[in-house]
């Protein structure tokens, strides 16, 4: 019996979000933004779906003026990109075995 | 990149690693600061060599030019960080490490200044080589990891040298630790920079 994929990761945006914050202590929107080529509108969904599920942090503060966002992955967003990497290889070795 | 797409676990997986390897790529230094030192312990080395060597003196200590450089790298490496809208995991370890070496560089010049003696510059390569080696372990760059290795070994060579070969010593783990080192970071950086 498979492990069901995690719908909250199981998703392009979302997967690139957490796999860019589980390689990072903290970013910054700007630069989520810049590695995902996402819209800013999009992001922002994606980021406040990820905070809501309790993966991510997400710290608002002012730099010089100017809104600054930086978000970082707590503890459960850990486990749950490691459970759903798990996952991942157990359905491509079911298909590599199949292949051969 | 949008949101609503259907994902294969193949697509999943090339997501996970592109990502990975992009914030990989966004936490390579510069090599400016490797670059400087490298430059700048390989010229007071050599400087000090041929003063033995051709017998003149300078009106002043040029390893002077070694703390007097550490200015425009600290204001530096304080605008970078103001700059960089990510923080990586081993950045805040790799800080304390440098600032460790600094002290302790310090605190050598400052015991050597005490109780003079011939074997400094033994002391100070074992130190070139503990933040060179624990910086390429933690950033997986076997470039740095080696130098950090040859600092040691000129270490133990200079202690049976006389001050003068000493110097030539010191110039090789400059070179090893920093130069070559900073050399190879700062064509990756200027590379993935025109990607």
């Amino acid at each position: 019996m498979f492990k069901e994929l995690d719908p909250i990761l199981h998703s392009q945006l979302r997967l690139a979000v957490m796999s860019l914050l589980i390689s990072v202590k903290e970013a910054e929107f700007t630069f989520i933004k810049e590695k995902t080529n996402a819209t800013a509108g999009n992001l922002s969904v994606q980021v406040q779906k990820l905070k809501e599920a309790g993966y991510i942090e997400v710290a608002k503060q002012f730099k010089d003026n100017y809104p600054l966002t930086t978000c970082m992955i707590t503890k459960k967003g850990v486990a749950a990109f490691e459970a759903y990497v798990q996952a991942l290889k157990e359905y491509l070795q079911v298909g590599n075995n199949r292949v051969s | 990149m949008t949101e609503e797409v259907k994902l294969t676990e193949q697509e999943s997986f090339k997501i996970i690693t592109e990502m990975i390897e992009k914030a990989r790529n966004s936490s390579t230094g510069n090599g400016i600061g490797p670059l400087v030192w490298g430059i700048l312990i390989t010229f007071c080395s050599l400087e000090t060599y041929a003063q033995i060597e051709f017998n003149f003196d300078l009106s002043f200590d040029v390893w002077w030019l070694a703390l007097i450089a550490l200015l425009p790298q600290i204001f530096y490496a304080w605008r970078n960080k103001k700059q960089r809208n990510f923080r990586s995991h081993d950045e805040v370890v790799l800080n304390y490490v440098w600032v460790t070496f600094a002290i302790c560089m310090f605190l050598l010049s400052h015991y050597a200044s005490q109780f003079p003696t011939n074997h400094y510059i033994s002391l100070a390569m074992i130190l070139y080589g503990v933040p060179t080696f624990i910086t390429g372990a933690i950033k997986k760059f076997t470039p740095m990891l080696v130098g950090g290795i040859i600092c040691w070994v000129c270490s133990i060579i200079s202690c049976h040298t006389s001050i003068k070969i000493s110097m030539l010593l010191s110039a090789v783990s400059a070179i090893s630790a920093w130069l070559i080192p900073g050399i190879i970071l700062r064509r990756k950086y200027l590379g993935l920079k025109h990607v």
